[in-house]
């Protein structure tokens, strides 16, 4: 994984984009049993061109890094967030997060004549806070209602990438067990376990 | 071209959800040749329990919901909290399926549409009905009284717990009487510091483990649970009580079973001459090919909207306002219950304490308000209890917070504090304006009338409602909360607690109730109604654990009148 996938993301050639829905949900006819199927991100997504699948790889490791533990692109973070941009969102929001990546680029380029992946941690960092910055007082943010929603349609780039990027990474089979901790089949419950301050929490099965 | 096949059977159960299961279990074992009319599509126990056991990363969309499809295809179903990727294939599909949703007055109708129904999807908490509550419509005039009490279901009760599987802690309690149990699952740390301080501070409560037909040791055949966390995706070691696990499987090995899925039942027939139930009529979804059966018996077990439905639509020159209607009462009386977060607080306790094992299951608070023989409230009628469930917060809660980078990564990762709901399950009145119908235009895909809803909360629940939060926030501050939110006002419609009840009420007088007391339609002897249609008032607890000992005693009233050449 890691660097090798890296490179697999940058070595996709596409010849535009293509704003085709591809559902993946489940049909009567394609049933399969879901925990012997492949993952999510098993397919290679082939929408952006190279230079914007540099550029969100580089923006999805700045979000969620490798520290010590692995990081948003060991856990193909950017194949999740490129299949779920281009399979999952509406076309208006489609447009902004795409809108959203290109002006970044151009502005990127613009500014430091390099691409956004070639910049050092603090620079990209500085982006991101910019970006941030301008889309604070967008409902994104408010306290509570992370739990309780599908998505912010109207919500700024710089929010969409970050949701879909820690959805992606903490939902991926390397977060769930290199940096969260997954038990599939506990086979008890106990309430008493001790937490210590740097235990992570459960990856906790979805509905 | 009508086919007529099979009339040999001796009885005729339609509906394989909880209370067709059951049916389908006694009535075979007593030795009657049972068809079991399923209107859903096969489903094989384990083999199409397609989600389970599936990790985040195996879910379409890492488990983000699909919006345009459940948009245009599961408005209303994909509102219940069971319903995801790893369940959609055990639910209707709304358009397919379409009923009429008033959009200013919208009552939610949960359907499942497979072999087992809803017990497949249901919530699995299971407490006896109290004798205070088969008193109340008697003592406050809502509604008729009961025709039977607490001690004609009780050796019921003790019946089907034993079969399904109960765990939880005896109290004694006149409000919330034992069942037959497994030991209970365990609490979180927390959950016993919140359980301690209440009784300090709020020693008219009591807080107990969640009562649920969940297995704590094996039983039965089935295997203990082994806290995966979500049910309702389908069981292969049968650990959660439903049809497929428990009750069909027995009745197949009886031999006597047939069980037909994809069969609409489109109509009863009654005969005016003898006075029964003399062909089922159906219509297969897959084929279009419509069939007619004959048993001796029917039971109509086709969930409280369902059986209404069909009994509505067997209307006939000798029942011209439906089947078995001579009271006016069909359709009327629909209740369901009054459900959802009261409040929710955070705790800065235990932190350093965790958890092993997802526990599909919450605390319980037993109705405490108005309860017999203690001074009753001025505002309202009844009661409510309060199930609680206890959550650590994470990144699903925090993930849209400010930050970039490692700082970001590590706080996600890590537990945030706990957080405490406390949900409230109110008793609804049974109330003639509340009431489903046959729209007069509307027609499904079969060419069978729509069902419409004309039902809305009304007074006494939104009473019980405000006590409820009040005495939530009372809850919450002396369980320690240091901050809680509350939900003022009864969020969801009517039906959204998928616990619709009512609508073919059980009472002794034929002029008032649909159904005498041992659930047989009041005119028609050989027709029975054992799920929720049946019921006469509402109570505060879940009531599917009711249904069941309802469907046993039916049955078991019902083969007696056959063996005593009565039916």
């Amino acid at each position: 994984m890691n660097r090798r996938e890296f490179l697999e993301c940058a070595a996709v050639m596409v010849g535009g984009l293509s704003l085709h829905q591809v559902g993946f949900s489940l049909s009567q006819e394609q049933r399969v049993y879901l925990a012997t199927a492949p993952s999510y991100i098993a397919r290679k997504p082939a929408y952006l061109n190279v230079a914007q699948k540099k550029t969100l790889a580089m923006l999805t490791e700045t979000i969620m890094p490798r520290t010590d533990t692995p990081g948003a692109i060991d856990a193909g973070v950017p194949r999740f967030v490129e299949l779920m941009v281009f399979e999952w969102l509406t076309d208006e929001e489609r447009s902004l997060f795409v809108g959203g990546l290109n002006a970044l680029m151009s502005e990127t380029e613009a500014t430091h004549q390099k691409p956004y992946e070639q910049l050092a941690e603090k620079q990209r960092v500085a982006i991101l806070e910019d970006l941030e910055k301008a889309a604070g007082d967008s409902a994104w943010y408010d306290i509570g209602s992370a739990a309780m929603r599908d998505f912010i349609s109207d919500a700024p780039f710089v929010c969409q990438l970050k949701e879909l990027t820690i959805w992606g990474f903490f939902t991926s089979e390397v977060g769930s067990k290199q940096v969260l901790r997954y038990e599939a089949m506990p086979m008890k419950f106990d309430g008493h376990r001790s937490l210590d301050e740097d235990d992570s929490s459960w990856a906790t099965p979805f509905i | 071209m009508l086919h007529t096949a099979n009339y040999d059977f001796d009885a005729i159960v339609v509906g394989s959800g909880i209370t067709g299961g059951w049916a389908a279990k006694e009535l075979t074992e007593k030795g009657l040749k049972v068809l079991v009319l399923e209107r859903g599509k096969d489903l094989q126990h384990s083999v199409d329990y397609l989600g389970e056991h599936a990790p985040d990363w195996k879910l379409p969309y890492q488990g983000k919901r699909p919006r345009e499809l459940y948009r245009e295809e599961y408005p209303v179903q994909s509102k219940s909290y069971a319903f995801s990727e790893a369940t959609r294939h055990f639910f209707n599909n709304d358009k397919e399926n379409p009923y009429v949703r008033d959009e200013d007055k919208p009552f939610d109708w949960i359907r499942a549409n497979v072999v087992g129904g809803r017990s497949l999807l249901w919530g699995r908490q299971t407490y006896r009905w109290s004798e205070q509550d088969f008193q109340a419509n008697a003592q406050d005039g809502h509604g008729i009284p009961w025709p039977i009490g607490y001690s004609d279901l009780a050796p019921w009760y003790s019946y089907v717990e034993k079969f399904i599987g109960v765990s939880g802690e005896a109290l004694g309690l006149d409000e919330l009487p034992d069942s037959e149990f497994l030991p209970p699952m365990g609490m979180h740390k927390i959950e016993e510091t919140i359980k301690g301080r209440l009784k300090n501070k709020a020693p008219d409560l009591k807080m107990t483990m969640g009562r649920v037909a969940i297995l704590t040791e094996d039983h039965n055949g089935r295997a203990a649970c082994h806290y995966c966390g979500p049910c309702h995706r389908g069981c292969s070691t049968g650990s959660y009580f439903s049809s497929q696990s428990s009750t069909l499987p027995a009745a197949r090995a009886t031999g006597n079973l047939t069980l037909r899925p994809n069969s609409v039942v489109e109509k009863l027939i009654f005969d005016p001459a003898t006075k029964k139930i003399s062909e089922v009529r159906v219509i297969d979804s897959q084929s279009g090919e419509r069939h007619a059966f004959r048993a001796r018996i029917v039971f109509c077990c086709a969930s409280t909207v369902g059986s209404t439905q069909l009994l509505l639509q067997s209307a006939s020159e000798h029942f011209p306002h439906g089947l078995g209607n001579r009271s006016g009462a069909l359709g009327h009386y629909l209740m369901d219950h009054a459900l959802g977060m009261a409040a929710l607080g955070f705790f800065l306790d235990d932190m350093d304490s965790y958890y092993f094992g997802n526990r599909p299951n919450g605390t319980y608070i037993p109705r405490f308000r108005n309860l017999a023989g203690k001074p009753a409230s001025d505002d309202f009628l009844r009661g409510y209890g309060f199930q609680a469930n206890v959550i650590r917060m994470d990144w699903r809660t925090g993930f849209n917070q400010k930050g970039f980078g490692a700082g970001l990564k590590d706080s996600l990762r890590k537990p945030g504090p706990w957080v405490w709901a406390l949900s409230a399950f109110a008793e609804c009145l049974p109330d003639s304006r509340n009431r489903l119908y046959l729209h007069p235009t509307k027609k499904d895909r079969f060419g069978i009338p729509q069902v419409a809803f004309d039902a809305a909360w009304r007074d006494n629940e939104h009473r019980l409602w405000g006590d409820a939060v009040s005495q939530a926030d009372r809850i919450m501050k002396a369980a320690g909360a240091v901050f809680s939110i509350k939900q003022e006002s009864i969020e969801a419609p009517m039906g959204a607690g998928i616990h619709e009840m009512g609508t073919a009420r059980m009472g002794n007088d034929p002029q008032q109730a649909v159904l005498n007391a041992y659930n047989q339609v009041h005119d028609v002897p050989n027709l029975f109604v054992t799920d929720g249609a049946c019921m006469t008032s509402s109570s505060c607890v879940n009531p599917s654990l009711t249904y069941m000992a309802l469907t046993a005693r039916a049955c078991d009233y019902a083969v007696k009148q056959m063996q005593a050449g009565l039916v």
